[in-house]
């Protein structure tokens, strides 16, 4: 029986989870596991609420990216009561979507990930986080600091509540944006653009180059990707759009969110609360083994960036080309997930941007009335850790009778799992490590941004 | 001299967290000079079991002030919890899940076995899937709120508790005095008008929006309750208000009680029923009336419903 | 040993108070099961109060106040027939049977009736048996 390496918690990541690495005799690397520990219920306990509720509590299933869950719920509720919302209470998700994308990449990006690279994978844990980056780059953490409170600020005053929304309602929005307001967003969203091009380029300076070796090496594993795409021109979409799914070789799989039944299954492990979905339809099972994994794919910004035809906005548009150049389609490399990131970053300014000029904005024909009633609907979008599905049942008083919901997250739980085994395996041989090489498994894992 | 600070999270979704993070200017200094982070794993990497995870004792560092967010929900949080306050001096319970469990003990509403396996017996998952029960933390018998395990020094509910009150009591923390924070009701700090009593006799739900003029400020709009919309201002503690707006009202939306009971051991259900009762408001049209507990349904708030015996069935 | 139920009464000092005064004092006998709590005006039993007691491991709670018509306050006892309303339809919300709950009217004349609805409650909640059973059993 050989030893086994905690770490626990896993760090600068947005949940509970832990990974066991469990040594042979030799001390080398026999097994790993990534337990996910929390377990709440959501399913279960949204039951019998009245649907049009159900937008304002599924919110707390995640404090960073409550937007998501709230809008999936909303379009969910929307399709379940057969609502359709007015164009500019659409677009009032959308922009608030957006936001809430820009605040999540600067968090992720700057205060969870960029130690590591910043500060470096090696340097004492102490210094390793963001207070460190305060010390060592004071201009930069300052100019993160304000970009990402900018963010919240304009989800603030455009929705009220930026953490845990409300603003989304069954049937659309429920304040109209003004024209005054309208404008200083549009200031506001263009200064959030110049940072996310000022951020691509810093990162492409200290961390794509100086990393180079580590980002193609370190937790690579070989999968299939999920995304949204536009319906007309495969382009990169958040809010809506049409789900593919793309093996490793490249084939793709299009359909509409609400047959995701037919193609995501959601398998079980006694040792994790994560259910961890796989491809359904590719028939080919379920297999966590690196070398020859079975129904596994990715879901998040590498996901998103590889699935696309295209992006919309040409800045957005400009780095896809080159990364692409470099690393092809799909791109594998885990590392890789902060360069998507970051582009998606730009993407998802320059949308905002785009939908500020819009006069349309400002239309307060925000919210169609809804009637609760039996029904069922499926709402999917794109957070930032990947497609967000939430699909609830109805009965005739339009409460919840039955819920199904897979979270970004989870998509990558059993790809993590996979990149923990590879990254433990090739780093840690006859017993030898350190907590500087431990906190590369862990990159691996943050990389996911779980 | 920075204060030595440890942060944990337990059952929560780490809205707290980010709402830390939301204080704004004063974070830097907050972050680096006022306070010394020794443990926060969302923003640190100090370890359970070690930097190396070798070690067999569970670990956290001591400190003058803990802040815990979550409520309690299985053994690993109530083994972290115990440990925070055998090391901390100062306890603070953080956001509504720690103070009145929040929305995840909504879990308590429900039949916890038919519950956990319902989660993993859904549409997309395999056939035959169980509960998970190797390595990960067993869950207890229900939600509950930090102060029913342990003794806790001060509460700062709210979902997510506001910025601005973190920072003060994180300062009065620093300055060694006591923190100011609001303690009246959601209503006392809501600008709408109200015209009075009586006007509603049948509560609605929120299917369409309130009435209001787009380009009027919040104190030309009428009271939510008034215009005959479930709002939770009336038995919801004040704090969310940024601003000088409460800050659903702030979007047109009504309150559903994020700050838990004014009162910390007031029952937020109870009091709004009994509020409308006594307003002549049919009280038995809200629909889902439980829901009203969906802050505070630890403490023994929720259970599961009682199943009726074959008798009482007929 | 069979199951004892505690229960807690509520009695309006002006009528069922003074009943179980007069009822002690006449030798009347009612279930030692009951324990009684004096307040003003059965108007001021807040429906926190009852469900508190029940949470405190009372097996079941009554109310006495005086007949509807009859209040020292004018109409304290209406308030305390509304709130009624509110807890005997809010009673299953927490996990507690209805019929571990009751009100009832009488005058300080009349210990007859009170003996009557203590013992009425006590036997009811004593077949039913305790308090959270459920809780208990798993």
């Amino acid at each position: 029986m050989g030893t086994v390496i905690n770490i626990a918690p896993i760090t600068r990541i947005e949940g509970h989870a832990k990974i066991a690495i469990h040594l042979d005799d030799q001390g080398n690397v026999r097994d790993t596991f990534l337990h996910i520990q929390s377990l709440r219920g959501f399913e279960k306990f949204v039951e019998g609420r009245p649907a049009e509720e159900i937008p304002r509590i599924v919110t707390r299933i995640c404090g960073i990216c409550p937007w998501m869950h709230h809008l999936a719920a909303n379009k969910a509720v929307d399709a379940a009561f057969g609502v359709t919302p007015p164009p500019a209470g659409h677009l009032l998700r959308e922009i608030c979507q957006l936001f809430a994308h820009i605040t999540d990449k600067i968090l992720h990006f700057f205060f969870l990930a960029a130690p590591d690279f910043i500060l470096g994978p090696d340097a004492d844990y102490s210094v390793r986080n963001v207070m460190g980056i305060v010390k060592a780059e004071p201009e930069l953490a300052a100019r993160v600091v304000k970009m990402r409170q900018l963010g919240q600020m304009m989800l603030e005053r455009l929705a009220g509540k930026a953490i845990h929304p409300v603003a989304g309602v069954v049937g659309g929005f429920s304040r109209p944006m003004l024209e005054a307001e309208r404008q200083e967003l549009l200031r506001d969203a263009e200064t959030l653009l110049d940072f996310s091009c000022y951020a691509l380029d810093f990162a492409k300076d200290t961390v794509f180059t100086r990393y180079k070796d580590v980002i193609s090496e370190l937790g690579a594993i070989t999968t299939g990707f999920l995304g949204t795409v536009d319906r007309d021109d495969g382009s990169l979409r958040l809010y809506d759009g049409r789900q593919r799914l793309m093996k490793a070789d490249s084939s793709c799989i299009d359909f509409e969110g609400d047959r995701y039944a037919d193609h995501i299954g959601e398998h079980v492990e006694p040792w994790s609360y994560g259910k961890m979905p796989y491809a359904k339809s590719w028939q080919e099972g379920f297999s966590l083994d690196p070398a020859a994994p079975a129904g596994i794919y990715r879901s998040n910004t590498l996901a998103r960036i590889n699935v696309c035809e295209k992006i919309s906005t040409p800045k957005a548009q400009a780095e896809l080309e080159e990364f692409r150049g470099v690393f092809g389609r799909p791109a594998q490399q885990t590392l890789l997930y902060h360069y998507t990131r970051l582009i998606e970053l730009i993407y998802v300014c320059e949308r905002a941007v785009e939908l500020l000029q819009r006069e349309d904005v400002t239309d307060t024909r925000i919210r169609a009335a809804a009637e609760p009633r039996a029904g069922r609907g499926v709402g999917i979008v794109e957070a930032p850790r990947g497609t967000l599905i939430h699909d609830y049942t109805t009965d005739s008083n339009g409460c919840i009778t039955k819920a199904n919901l897979i979270v970004g997250t989870t998509h990558n739980i059993g790809p993590m799992n996979m990149s923990v085994r590879r990254a433990a395996t090739s780093l840690i041989k006859g017993g030898v490590y350190d907590a500087g090489l431990l906190n590369k498994v862990e990159m691996a894992v943050r990389a996911y941004d779980p | 001299m920075a204060v030595r600070t440890v942060l944990e999270w337990l059952n929560s979704c780490s809205g707290c967290e980010i709402a830390i993070l939301n204080i704004g200017e004063a974070l830097v200094p907050l972050l680096t000079r006022h306070l010394e982070l020794v443990h926060a794993p969302i923003l640190m990497d100090h370890k359970y079991l070690g930097q190396r995870g070798d070690g067999t004792e569970f670990n956290i560092p001591e400190a003058e002030v803990g802040l815990v967010s979550g409520g309690v929900a299985t053994v690993e949080h109530l083994q972290v919890l115990l440990q925070m306050r055998e090391k901390c001096r100062i306890l603070i319970a953080l956001g509504t899940c720690a103070t009145h469990g929040g929305i995840p003990a909504l879990m308590n509403g429900q039949d916890r076995k038919e519950g956990w396996e319902g989660v993993f017996q859904t549409r997309t998952t395999d056939p035959g899937c169980s509960v998970p029960d190797v390595e990960v933390p067993a869950p207890l018998d229900r939600v509950y709120a930090c102060d029913e395990k342990v003794e806790i020094d001060l509460f700062l509910p709210g979902c997510p508790p506001n910025p601005a009150l973190i920072a003060e009591v994180l300062m009065a923390v620093v300055e060694d005095r006591d923190p100011v924070l609001p303690h009246k009701s959601v209503c006392d700090t809501c600008p709408v008008i109200r015209e009075g009593k009586g006007a509603v006799s049948v509560v609605r739900r929120f299917l369409v929006n309130a009435e209001f003029l787009a380009e009027d400020p919040i104190d030309r709009m009428r009271c939510l309750l008034e215009q005959g919309f479930m709002c939770m201002g009336p038995v919801t503690a004040a704090g969310c208000a940024g601003g000088g707006l409460p800050r659903c009202i702030a979007a047109r939306v009504p309150c559903r009680g994020c700050f838990g009971p004014v009162r910390r051991d007031g029952n937020q259900m109870l009091d709004m029923m009994n509020a409308l009762a006594s307003n002549g408001s049919d009280f038995k049209s809200v629909v889902d009336r439980r829901s009203l507990l969906r802050f505070s349904g630890a403490h023994g708030g929720l259970r599961p419903l009682r199943r009726k015996s074959a008798a009482e069935r007929g | 040993m069979g199951f004892e139920p505690k229960i807690i009464a509520f009695c309006c000092n002006w009528c069922s108070y003074a009943a179980a005064d007069l009822a002690g004092t006449a030798r009347m006998q009612y279930p030692h099961n009951v324990r009684i709590i004096r307040v003003m005006c059965s108007g001021m039993v807040h429906p926190e109060l009852v469900l508190d007691a029940l949470s405190h491991g009372a097996d079941g709670v009554i109310v006495l106040g005086c007949h509807l018509g009859e209040c020292h306050y004018q109409d304290g006892n209406r308030k305390a027939l509304a709130r009624s309303e509110v807890i005997t339809e809010l009673l299953e919300d927490f996990g507690y049977e209805t019929e571990r709950y009751e009100i009832s009217w009488l005058s300080s004349s009349e210990p007859d009736r009170l003996v009557k609805a203590f013992t009425g409650i006590t036997e009811r909640v004593r077949k039913m048996g305790p308090v959270n059973a459920r809780d208990l059993a798993g």
